[in-house]
Parts: structure tokens; sequence; C-alpha cells
């Protein structure tokens, strides 16, 4: 049997729904549920099962087909992946503002967006036009250090 | 019954909510028409704006973009030949080549008075289905609803797989283990959790939604470096001809439009088929019993070519709502996400909706109809300059669908982990979508996923411990004798494409 990337993802989903299984078994319940014909350990326990048969089933009857993966852009989808990951980390400290707009400067630069012009008219009236549709239409207050800072919300 | 259609007609008449349809079938036009973003995304990006909205106008302004993207993902498919939609790439077998032969215009109006045509009809149809299958579904147990839950189950497996039922299986088995995380609804012990309080509440419906549909698309189309912009900057230059329509060409339309709305509309209500198969079905049915002489024109830019898929797609959009409010069964991936959208504000789709919240249910479908009426008369004349959207970069756009789904999900919880979470999964779709794992079947898997556990538990505490429910309730035995069938198609087809 060679190994393909299909059956590669069956196997790490055989495998995942093996772990689940185990997790499953270990669920705690009450004393008295513990023999009862259904408690919160019998659905996973169902699903395990569904699981491991489909991914079993998968990684045997596959295909030797040749997928080529490497053609694809992988490093613009990885920064792309971090960029939202900083983005996360960066909103709660600087706030919502000033933290989109960063995001969505930088991802437009590192996409090939040079012209400044475009790059701002991309990004703050975007994010400005949003953030007043949420205070004043729809009443969703976002904390914003920065715009507290300069005065623009209370 | 009329009391409900008058309270529903109230509803979706309300300046409000008529302004709800506008907006829906507006934005979803547009979000429809861009390459790789449908349906389901766009109502994924609308699902945090309705938080805060009563349901019935959250559900009105959804079934606006759901039409609205069928409709917008016809009108890239005809301009460049770039379906936005799966539904609508039949619509290019035809509009395409009118398109190229200079009628543009012609095409698009042919589409638009087919949609139009198509909706309407199917909306009378679910008029009359609906409060219909739901006196029929008040007889319905819990081991019915179980064994109806699983045939939908199977059969999007079945349709979304593309001929990988396995994977699209595995992508099942993965939704309903994923809503297993977080408390269990009845005992409230915390299960999957692993002491992350994140996860107490179990993992987000939108996004889930999200990360797999909006941004996995974006990521997508970096991952495939799609772009289509240059030929759209071109088409939003050109002249795209006269939309009028000759009388001999409505006439050429009208019986292909009858036969699609009912053949539309039928397929919309199975569980799982949806407007992708009805249309490639009225494509094909239309070509099947043409003369020898039309027979010729089809994939030519023939008008019945045109009109039979673009009238199936829409009914068959209508169709899809009959399961979903009657019985609380989503019939097609899109269903799905509305249907979780529905529980998310406390509303439970099913038999007793029409009785206890007729005016969602009523302004629902009431609704649908005057989307047509948008559709027609205020997105045809804006096509020319809708169709401009298609001129904005990959580069300009993927920031902006990521920054909208970040968004969406951040404003819910106002929860950084949120924000890793949904791109850990938003990478992981990706990776399974280029390796044919299909990502419907996953997120009825997860709204099904709690619905069909407490199905189960009450008909097995029923049944005293026992499975026989499945075989001593005539509704049940002919829902899993409809599973067997699923599964023994499936095989076979795997077995001819293995010989072929």
């Amino acid at each position: 049997m060679n190994i393909n990337y299909s059956r590669l993802s069956a196997l790490i989903f055989l495998l995942f729904f093996i772990v689940y299984s185990y997790l499953a078994s270990e669920i705690r319940v009450f004393a008295f549920d513990e023999n009862a014909d259904f408690n919160a350990r019998t659905f996973p326990t169902f699903i395990s099962y569904l699981g491991i048969f489909v991914s079993f089933l998968t990684l045997v009857l596959s295909k030797n087909e040749h997928e080529k993966l490497g053609h694809y852009e992988w490093l613009k989808v990885i920064v792309l992946f971090v960029l939202v990951f900083t983005y996360g980390i960066i909103i709660k400290s600087i706030g919502f503002f000033l933290s989109t707009n960063l995001f969505l400067m930088v991802a437009y630069y590192y996409l090939g967006v040079r012209s400044p012009k475009v790059i701002i008219l991309s990004s703050i009236p975007v994010v400005a036009g949003l953030q007043f549709l949420l205070h004043e239409l729809l009443d969703v207050y976002i904390r914003d250090p920065f715009l507290q800072a300069i005065g623009v919300i209370s | 019954m009329n009391e409900g259609i008058l309270i529903g007609i109230n509803t979706a008449f309300s300046g409000y909510n008529i302004l709800m349809v506008m907006a829906g079938c507006f934005a979803g036009t547009i979000i429809g028409m861009l390459p790789g973003l449908g349906p389901m995304s766009a109502i994924a990006l609308m699902i945090p704006i309705t938080y805060g909205f009563d349901p019935a106008s959250a559900m009105i302004l959804m079934a606006g973009v759901y039409y609205g993207a069928i409709f917008g993902g016809s009108t890239s498919s005809i301009l460049i030949n770039a379906p936005g939609v799966a539904g609508t790439v039949s619509s290019s077998f035809d509009g395409y080549p009118m398109s190229q032969n200079g009628q543009a215009g012609k095409a698009l109006a042919i589409a638009a008075y087919a949609s139009f045509s198509g909706g309407t009809i199917a909306a009378i149809f679910l008029l009359i289905a609906a409060p219909q299958l739901a006196k029929v579904s008040l007889s319905f147990q819990s081991a019915d609803y179980f064994a109806l839950m699983c045939v939908g189950l199977l059969s999007i497996a079945a349709f979304a797989s593309k001929g990988q039922f396995l994977k699209a299986m595995i992508m099942t088995a993965l939704g309903l283990a994923l809503a297993t995380v977080g408390q269990d609804a009845l005992s409230d012990i915390t299960r999957f959790a692993f002491g992350n309080i994140n996860l107490m509440d179990g993992i987000s419906f939108v996004l889930l939604v999200m990360a797999t549909f909006a941004m996995s698309e974006a990521f997508m189309i970096i991952f495939k470096k799609m772009d289509i912009s240059f030929k759209a900057s071109d088409v939003s230059k050109a002249n795209l001809g006269s939309i009028k329509l000759s009388k001999a060409e409505v006439k050429e339309m009208a019986p292909v439009i009858g036969r699609s709305s009912v053949l539309g509309f039928l397929v919309g209500v199975l569980p799982g088929a949806g407007a992708t198969i009805a249309s490639f079905l009225a494509w094909g049915f239309e070509r099947s019993i043409a003369s020898a002489k039309d027979k010729l024109k089809f994939g030519k830019g023939s008008i019945k070519g045109l009109a039979a898929p673009e009238t199936a797609n829409n009914a068959a959009c209508t169709g899809s709502f009959v399961p979903l409010l009657t019985l609380g069964i989503p019939g097609s991936g899109t269903t799905a996400v509305m249907l979780g959208a529905l529980l998310s504000f406390g509303v439970q789709p099913g038999p007793r909706l029409y009785i206890e919240q007729p005016e969602l249910f009523w302004a629902v479908i009431v609704s649908m109809y005057i989307g047509n009426v948008v559709l027609l008369f205020l997105n045809l004349p804006l096509i020319p300059y809708i169709a401009r959207i298609l001129a904005i970069p990959k580069n300009i756009l993927v920031p902006l669908v990521l920054f909208f789904s970040v968004t969406g999900v951040y404003l819910i919880s106002f929860n950084a982990f949120d924000i890793y979470f949904m791109a850990i999964v938003a990478f992981l779709s990706l990776v399974l979508r280029v390796l044919n794992y299909p990502m419907p079947p996953l997120i009825l898997g997860f709204i099904l996923g709690g619905m069909l556990e407490k199905n189960l538990r009450r008909a097995i505490l029923i049944n005293d411990g026992s499975f026989s429910f499945m075989w001593e309730r005539p509704i049940s035995l002919a829902l899993f004798v409809v599973m067997i069938i699923i599964v023994l198609l499936q095989i076979y087809q795997g077995i001819q494409k293995n010989k072929t």
C-alpha cells in the first residue's frame, strides 16, 4: 500500500477518532448515570465508532493518486494566518480601530498593493464606517483605548 | 392559517423588513458574484450583523442574501464564465456564449426573468406545501426525528461528496464530534473542554461557519492564485447590449420555466440535493426533450438552455426552505447555516413553528416573493454597475473578507481566543478542502449534533434501552430504508467508478 495525501489524512483521522473514543470513555458521569441506557458518554462513543469505521475504510480504499500540493501559495497563506493571529493578539491592547487598520494595511502591502492612496482608502474609511455603524446604529460598544485617548469616543 | 398568512404579510411588508430584503438581495448579489464566495459565505458574513435583530427580520435578511447570491453567481457565470456559486455553473453553458455573441444584456435579462418566475412559482408551492408537511410532521416522534436527521446527514454527504462519499462521512463524523465539545445539554457534564474555560460553552457555530467558509475561501483565493479581476474590468467597461426580450423569446421561455420550476422545487425539498443538482437536471432535461434542431443550440447560447437552470436553481432555493421550516431539518448546506442562526436566536424550527411563531414562518415565505421582485426590478437595471465589483483585485478583497470574518466572530464574544481558534480552523479547512474533504457535511453534522443526541436519547429511553424503534415505527423504518438505499447507491457508484 502506497502512502498518498488521502491515505495520510485518513490515517490522521483514524488516530483522531481512536483518541476521541478513548476520551469519550473517560468522560466522568454521575454515579447514578453510570449504568444508564444513555448517558453523556453514549453519543460520543457512537460518533467515535462511525469515525473509526469511515476513516479506516478511506485508508484502505483510497486509490494511489499522485496529488501535488507544492505548486500552491503556501507561504502567502501562512503569512496571512500569522497576520490574523497577530491581529488577535493586539486587538485587546491597542484597540479595534488601530489594530484593524494595521492588519488591513499590512495585508494589502504584503499582497502587492503599493499605492499609499489605495491602501489608506481601502482601510481607514472601511474601519471607521463599520465602527460608526456598530456604535451609532447597532448599539454595539467596542472598547477602544486609542479612540478614547484622542477623544473620539467617551 | 389565513390569519397566519396575514400576520406574515404584515410583518414582511413592514418598511424595516422590506429594507432588509433589499439589503439582503443587494449584499447577496455582490458577494455571490465574487468567484469563490458562495451563498454560505455570504450568509455566514451576515450572521454577526443580525445579532440584535428580531428573528423574523434576521431570517428575511438571510433569505434575501441567499437568492441574491444565486442571482449574483449567475451574473459572473454569464459575463465572465466564472460562476460565483456552484448552482450557477450550468447557467454558464449557454449564458456565456450569449455574452460572447454580444447578447450579455439579453442573457442577464433571461436569467433575471427566469429566476423571478422560478422563485415566484416555488414560493406558491411553498405556501401550499409547508403547512401540509408541518401538519404531517406533528405526528413525528423522537425516533422519527433521529432517523430523519440521519437521512439528512447521509444525503448531504452523498450529494456534497463529488464521488468522495467516505471523506464526506469523515467530515460528518468530525462535525458531530465537534458538537459534543462543551456542556452536555441534559446532565450539564462538561465534555472535551480539557479544562479550557473558552471551550466550556462549546464551539461557537458562527466561528465554525466563518472559519470553514468565509475565511478559508479567502485563503483559498490566495492559495490557488485565483484572479479574474482583469477580465472583470473589461466586462464592466463593455456595452452589455439590450435587456429587452422579444415576444417569440418569451414564448420560447414560458414552458421551460413551468417545467423547471416544478423540477427545481421538488429537488430543493429533498434533503441534501439543492440548487446545483436542480440546475444541472433542468438543463439536461430540457436538452433531452428539445427537438433535434434546438438540441444543437444547447451550449452555444440557447435561450432554453439558460432559462432552465436559472429557473430551477431559484425554485430549489425556495424548496430547500420546506424541510427547514417544517421539520427543522435543513435541505442544503446553506439552509443548515440558517438553521444554526435560527437556533442561536432561540428559535427552534419544526412543525410547531408555524403555529407558535406564524409571523416568522409566513414572513420568510412572503419575503421570498418580495425578494424576487427586488432582484428583478432593482438588481437587473443595476447589473452594469454592480458588475464593477468584479474588478476588485484579490489583494484588496482577501484582507477585507478576513477582516469581516474576524470582526464578525470577535463582536459576539469579545474574546481574542476565538480569533486564534478561528484562524486555526480556517487553515485546517483549507488543507482539508485541498484534499477533497467537503465542508457542508461538517457544518450539518455540527448543527444537527445536539438535536441528534437529544432525540436519540429520548428514543432509547422510551424504548427501555432498545434500538427496536428503528423497525417498530413505520416512519422510522421507512427512513432507515432510505438510508440503506443511499449507502447502497454510493457503494454501487464507487464500484462503477473503479471499473471505469
